[in-house]
């Protein structure tokens, strides 16, 4: 079941009007806003009002696959247009066919294959790779970022012609911090939610200063971020934990971050810990404990380099994401990265939001 | 003089808007205004086969005025549009592929503006008088 829109801003009352108004008309929408506002459930509003909720709901994100893959997964192939692809394989424009196509983290989309989407939405018609036919398609296409795409077309990371032909309908949803009279119905949505989830927990709402505290609270993750900590009080039971345990930082400063901040108190590691006694540093990547004859060839310089880099690094993007409420993009530009740098290191590293 | 035309106007700047209910009203025109395509649908939804002709900007907040133009078309197929840009060609072609009856790139002469509207509503009566 889809989550639906909750909420009793303003804002999120005109979207709610909005999607009703605009579900019918199949016109391509184009959903902006942070990371974990709420831009899938939107997309799934637009698409259970629409004549076209018996058909396929069908997402992609565009940020998390490597562009030749990508482009397969959108459009499809034949027996033999590549190696490997053994037999015929159908695209998402076709399973979407008559439903909707929901294309997530579109400002990440390369290039290539944004001209190949403008034609798409052009002639309604595609071919999948390595086919001769061009095969028409009816598919509503919704579109969401959290890039400003203004701005990607400033710097020709995204093509205007397929901006304006996105844009046609454009829905912001605006941060928890600007609306946060959706807090409460957020909370008791949630908390209904994974009550149901987990009823061994005996837990209660939270009492009126633990809520006037998550309500000033600037939720750098959105409603992800509230709704993970809903989740977390029921594994704690203790709202005065969870509250603790949010990253306070942002208290005090503006809501923006402060991008040339150095985690310098909280080092991963403890260096002075490690140069005390180089023997359990080195354990940490070598096994010791085997013949020497054995541990001379298993150590080679340039594979401790890698697992030790790799251990750092995994250690530090824990942290970052951790401290700005799992917000990718904003880790990102911390550790200054790129977005997809981050999504590929996330998935090299296994690494998760605590619960999802 | 018979029912003077109606207009429905719509511009997210509202200093442009004043300027066009001001004008187009100066010149006989009963006005209507709306400050983005949302409000515009809801006055159109509202008060259906009301106005003759819909004069509209293309970049706008929610519902662009591409949007509109693609859903007035297919809802009040009667009413006339004129569609104005300021934004280079892409809205501009966009707006022409949702079947504006006339896309205009500003800056543009209010005169000629009024001047296109009054041929949209009343081709013949300009025939006439030509």
């Amino acid at each position: 079941m889809s989550t639906p829109l909750i909420g009793v801003s303003k804002s999120i009352l005109k979207i709610k009007e909005l999607i009703n108004h605009v579900a019918d008309t199949c016109l391509n929408v184009l959903i902006t806003g942070e990371t974990g506002v709420g831009k899938e459930v939107v997309a799934q509003s637009l698409y259970t009002e629409s004549n076209r909720s018996t058909k396929n709901f069908v997402k992609i994100n565009c940020a998390a696959l490597p562009e030749t893959l990508l482009e397969s997964e959108l459009y499809g192939y034949e027996k033999g247009a590549f190696t490997g692809a053994h037999k015929k394989r159908m695209g998402k424009f076709k399973t979407a066919d008559h439903g909707v196509l929901f294309l997530d983290e579109i400002g990440d989309m390369p290039m290539a294959l944004q001209s190949k989407m403008l034609h798409v939405l052009q002639s309604g018609e595609f071919s999948p790779l390595g086919s001769d036919h061009d095969f028409k398609t009816d598919v509503w296409v919704i579109a969401a970022t959290n890039h400003d795409l203004e701005e990607s077309m400033h710097n020709k990371t995204f093509r205007e012609d397929l901006f304006y032909r996105l844009n046609i309908i454009k829905i912001n949803i605006p941060p928890l911090r600007e609306r946060k009279e959706d807090i409460a119905p957020l909370i008791e949505y949630y908390f209904k939610l994974y009550k149901s989830e987990y009823p061994a927990n005996h837990g209660t709402k939270p009492d009126s200063n633990i809520f006037a505290k998550l309500c000033d609270y600037p939720w750098p993750g959105n409603v992800r971020q509230l709704q993970n900590c809903i989740k977390k009080q029921m594994v704690l039971n203790s709202w005065t934990k969870v509250y603790d345990e949010l990253p306070h930082e942002y208290l005090e400063d503006s809501p923006d971050i402060q991008t040339d901040e150095q985690p310098s108190e909280t080092q991963p590691f403890s260096n002075h810990e490690l140069a005390n006694n180089p023997a359990s540093m080195i354990s940490q990547f070598v096994d010791l404990s085997t013949s020497s004859d054995k541990l001379f060839e298993d150590i080679s310089l340039k594979k401790i380099k890698k697992m030790a880099s790799d251990r750092i690094e995994k250690e530090v993007i824990s942290f970052v994401l951790e401290k700005v409420g799992w917000n990718r993009s904003k880790a990102a530009k911390i550790l200054k990265i790129s977005y997809k740098t981050m999504l590929y290191k996330m998935t090299e590293f296994d690494i998760h939001p605590p619960v999802k | 003089m018979a029912d003077p035309s109606r207009l429905l106007i719509v511009d997210d700047n509202e200093d442009i808007l004043a300027t066009f209910y001001e004008f187009f009203n100066s010149m006989g025109y009963e006005v209507k205004t709306a400050v983005d395509g949302f409000a515009a649908l809801k006055v159109l939804r509202e008060r259906s086969n009301h106005f003759d002709c819909l004069i509209t900007d293309l970049v706008m907040p929610n519902i662009s005025g591409v949007g509109l133009i693609s859903i007035v078309k297919k809802e009040y197929p009667q009413l006339k549009i004129v569609a104005m840009t300021g934004y280079g060609d892409q809205p501009g072609a966009l707006a022409s592929e949702a079947q504006a009856d006339i896309v205009l790139f500003k800056p543009i002469d209010l005169f000629k503006i009024e001047n296109t509207v009054s041929e949209l509503i009343n081709p013949d009566n300009d025939k006439q008088e030509n």
